[in-house]
């Protein structure tokens, strides 16, 4: 690995240039009074198991109200299953196991007496790869509001344009509500997604790595969403691009490989001057 | 020259194993077909008579007819090399017939039963005429052409089995069953989409459950009916109208008054058509389903043409058979040209069994099989859909549900491959002794058949579902959704081609199922369709494994074979119906 080292000192400048300007530019930050907002979601010492396998190790986090907190680490660390803990997805795998503590607005999710359907119901959750429905454009935005059993309360119509418009979608099809979701393009369809996931308007929406099968044009869409975002909900994103970690989130956590919470910080911090070493080295490329 | 020296040096690999193997391959699956089709020509020539065919009577109605039909498809698709190869195609294909058969026949031996005309007709022209339509009716011309006649048959066969239908249930209890259940039923529904918050949502399957109940118990006491004819305009025109008219608002976006329009002029076309009919000698009723079912998607689907600017000509081609029909029988009347006898014909669908050959028919024989399938379809398909929706989506992996579940699961597939006598001596055993349900009923039958089924209906069900990608259900989880919503929204629609697929293939092979009928005590032959889900039936197959028994040789080939083809017949019917309802379900969002 010691060969051609000079080109790795360079790139590593250059992605550091990028994210201290990413950074130093500072427009996302600016959300909100100063004073630390709510706390949303809490985990306390929370461990993931599948099978024998730890996933999770020791995690304590608290993910603040309206903000864009994003989750960076190497792969397989287990970010998307902390994400899918926040929401209980993990329910549908067999050996998975939580311990620990996880809080959404002081009540234990893992509680016996919560329902995981209700929780989802205020979680709302955009996958890696744009899954829409093969249903129409309408249906796909209306889909949430119609199996929450709230399609007679709102005006539907309405809320689908609103939850288009929010995703930045609806100039590009609101000629076409009736055709299939499918017929969009790969960026459009994770735009449906997120308009999906915002119809029923919930408080919270985790995304896990949304902008990853996206060109840079459609990413940049999707970032500038994601700040608007950031007005009405609470935004936990999980993303293995950094520039785009520091460019929209306010707060970072750092997961490394075996599961851990090494650091969580405002994102600046994180990214100038991290209090671990090894999270450094993470970010500036020597570790992946 | 420089390029030889550019030669590869890297030398080849073999491939010698790969191409034997797909040769072999693909001269057993021909090898198969070649000995199918030989059979279906000769069953067809028995069943047709196309023995007895003069070569002029083919020649008349070749030109008058066949010709015609290409030269429709070719013009629909518009394509110059396939006019040469339809072309050299029949050409060269009747060339080369003739000088095949007349080698053979002056150097090895007669040919039996064939003449090259008639080997020329299905050797030839029917797969170049088959190929041809299907080009030509994936361009606008022979869409609107074809949609046109498919509507047209496919509409008068539904108002046929509607006439079938009434003559084996009573169309005064579905009077009373429409007017108490289904109505109000559908009011409730109605009321419920305008207000959906209102606990009256959950009324619709109660109020039509407690409809059909009144109904079958006031079938007896109330004895003043409507007639027939006013039953179906009521049940029937009625609502279909209503239908028509809603639909030309919605989907077609036409305004109130064109839409009421369209409406009022459906119930007086169908209406007023089958009174007209009625003063010209056929029954007033029968005119009124076939024009029920055949008018309406016609007209609506001719509108549609008319309104958009392509393809208009296609709306001729029913005018060209109908015409070369009629060109080809005036020919070959006026010049006196010897006609086939078909031991297939009208008189052959529409009468009973007889001891006579001329005078046998599969009348009630076909009822009984298209009831029992029916009932087959609707039991297996709900029954397989339900297990299999269990099966898929419902158990859990671990403990003593996830053990009985792995259980059942390893049956269900040893259960496929049960010998259907087995099932035949369950049904009797069950359905018939045990439960009392009559011996060689149409429910008996329906019962046992759906259980011979049911397996391969599971099993291909669960294969749909499993194929359904796990990003979607965890998108509908995602969104909040129960587990029955994920199913019912998500997972069943994208399953249900596939579902719809083994169905059809599994009733395939209950339609041609003889040995479970024998032993659930269905008749070998009975004089008249079944009046009742509680009447003894025989079946197609029954039938004709009954006929190929009898002395003389008219039953052993030409009824025999009539009988064959019209089980082929309603089979590739059932399927055509059952690709269609797919295919349009796929391409609907
Ligand atoms: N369904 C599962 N069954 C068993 N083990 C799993 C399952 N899902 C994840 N794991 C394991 O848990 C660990 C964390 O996985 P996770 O998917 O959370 O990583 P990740 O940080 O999201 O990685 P990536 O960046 O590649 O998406 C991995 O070691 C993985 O093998
Ligand atoms: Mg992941």
């Amino acid at each position: 690995m010691a060969t051609n080292g000079k080109a790795d000192t360079s790139s590593e400048e250059e992605t550091e240039t990028i994210i201290s300007t990413a950074i130093e530019t500072g427009e996302s930050r600016d959300r909100g009074p100063t004073e630390s907002p709510r706390t949303v979601v809490t985990a306390r010492d929370l461990d993931v198991y599948y099978g024998q396998e730890r996933a999770l190790d020791g995690v304590d986090i608290e993910i603040p109200e309206n903000r864009v907190t994003a989750i960076i680490g190497p792969s397989g660390c287990g970010k998307s299953t902390f994400l899918r803990c926040i929401n209980r997805m993990n329910d549908g795998i067999d050996a998975c196991r939580v311990d620990g503590e996880l809080r959404f607005h002081g009540t234990d999710v893992y509680d016996q007496g919560i329902d995981p359907v209700a929780l989802r119901r205020k979680i709302g959750m955009v996958f890696q790869k744009p899954n829409p429905f093969p249903k129409s454009i309408y249906d796909n935005v209306a889909y949430g509001l119609r199996v929450q059993g709230r399609a007679g309360e709102v005006d539907l119509d309405a809320a689908v344009e609103r939850a288009l418009r929010s995703a930045a979608l609806w100039d590009e099809v609101k000629d076409q509500l009736d055709s299939s979701g499918l017929d969009l393009s790969g960026g459009q369809q994770q735009r449906l997604c997120i308009a999906r996931a915002i119809a029923p308007d919930p408080e919270v929406i985790l995304m896990d790595e949304p902008a990853s099968a996206l060109d840079p044009i459609a990413t940049a869409k999707v970032e500038d969403l994601i700040d608007d975002l950031a007005e009405e909900y609470t935004v936990v994103i999980v993303t293995h691009n950094m520039q785009q970690a520091a460019r929209i989130s306010d707060r970072t956590a750092v997961f490394l490989t075996g599961g851990e919470l090494v650091e969580f910080d405002d994102t600046a911090k994180v990214f100038e001057n991290p209090d671990h070493d090894r999270v450094e080295d993470y970010i500036t490329g020597k570790f992946g | 020259m420089s390029i030889e020296r550019s030669e590869p040096t890297f030398g080849r690999v073999s491939r010698l194993k790969g191409t034997v193997f797909e040769y072999l391959s693909l001269g057993a699956s021909v090898t198969g077909i070649v000995a199918l089709g030989v059979l279906l020509i000769y069953v067809a020539i028995d069943a047709f008579d196309l023995v007895n065919a003069s070569p002029e009577w083919l020649l008349t109605y070749y030109v008058t007819l066949v010709l015609p039909l290409i030269g429709f498809c070719l013009y629909s698709a518009n394509d110059r090399s396939l006019i040469r190869r339809t072309a050299f195609a029949l050409g060269g294909g009747l060339v080369a017939m003739a000088l095949t058969f007349s080698v053979v026949e002056s150097f090895v031996r007669p040919i039996p039963r064939l003449t090259w005309q008639v080997a020329y007709l299905f050797v030839v022209v029917a797969p170049v005429t088959a190929y041809v339509v299907f080009v030509g009716s994936r361009e606008p011309i022979g869409r609107t052409g074809f949609g046109l006649v498919g509507r047209v048959l496919g509409g008068t066969a539904l108002g046929l089995s509607l006439i079938i239908l009434f003559t084996v249930f009573d169309e005064r209890l579905w009077f009373l069953a429409y007017t108490l259940g289904v109505l109000p039923a559908v009011g409730v529904l109605a009321y419920s989409r305008v207000n959906p918050s209102s606990p009256v949502s959950l009324l619709p399957v109660p109020v039509a459950l407690v409809g059909f109940v009144a109904a079958s118990v006031l079938r007896g006491p109330v004895d003043v009916y409507p007639t027939a004819w006013l039953i179906y305009v009521w049940t029937l025109v009625v609502p279909v109208s209503a239908i028509i008219a809603g639909l030309t608002a919605q989907r077609d976006g036409e305004t109130k008054q064109t839409a009421a329009i369209a409406g009022v002029a459906a119930f007086a076309l169908i209406g007023g058509g089958s009174l007209a009919a009625g003063s010209l000698g056929v029954s007033s009723e029968h005119a009124l389903l076939v024009l029920l079912g055949s008018g309406v998607p016609t007209v609506m689907f001719g509108r549609r043409v008319v309104a958009s600017d392509t393809g208009r000509v296609g709306l001729f081609l029913p005018v060209l058979l109908v015409g070369g029909a009629l060109a080809g029988a005036l020919i070959a009347e006026s010049f006196g040209f010897p006609a086939p006898d078909p031991w297939l014909d009208a008189s052959f669908v529409t009468s009973s069994p007889s001891r006579m050959p001329e005078r046998a028919g599969l009348y009630p024989a076909i009822v009984g099989s298209v009831l029992v399938i029916a009932f087959v379809a609707l039991l297996s398909f709900v029954l397989g859909v339900g297990s299999a929706v269990f099966l898929e989506e419902y158990t859990v992996e671990s403990g003593v549900v996830g053990a009985t579940t792995r259980l059942i699961q390893i049956n269900i597939a040893n259960l496929a491959a049960v010998p259907s006598v087995v099932y035949g001596l369950l049904g009797l055993g069950l359905f018939a002794n045990l439960l009392g349900l009559g011996f060689g009923s149409v429910v008996t039958a329906a019962l046992t058949l759906s259980l011979l089924i049911l397996p391969i209906t599971v099993i291909s069900a669960q294969e749909a579902i499993r194929s359904v990608p796990d990003h979607l259900r965890q998108g509908s989880y995602a969104m909040g959704a129960t587990r029955w919503q994920t199913t019912k929204n998500v997972v069943l629609p994208e399953a249900l081609p596939g579902i719809f697929t083994g169905t059809i293939l599994a009733l395939g092979r209950a339609i041609g199922e003889t040995a479970p009928l024998i032993m659930i005590g269905a008749a070998h032959t009975v004089f008249s369709p079944p009046n009742g889900i509680w009447s003894k039936i025989s079946a197609m197959p029954m039938q004709i494994f009954v006929w190929s028994d009898f002395p003389q040789a008219e039953f052993r080939y030409g009824v025999l074979a009539a009988g064959v083809v019209t089980l082929l017949i309603v089979l590739l019917g059932m399927n055509a119906t059952a690709i269609i309802l797919r295919n349009k379900y796929e391409s609907g969002v």
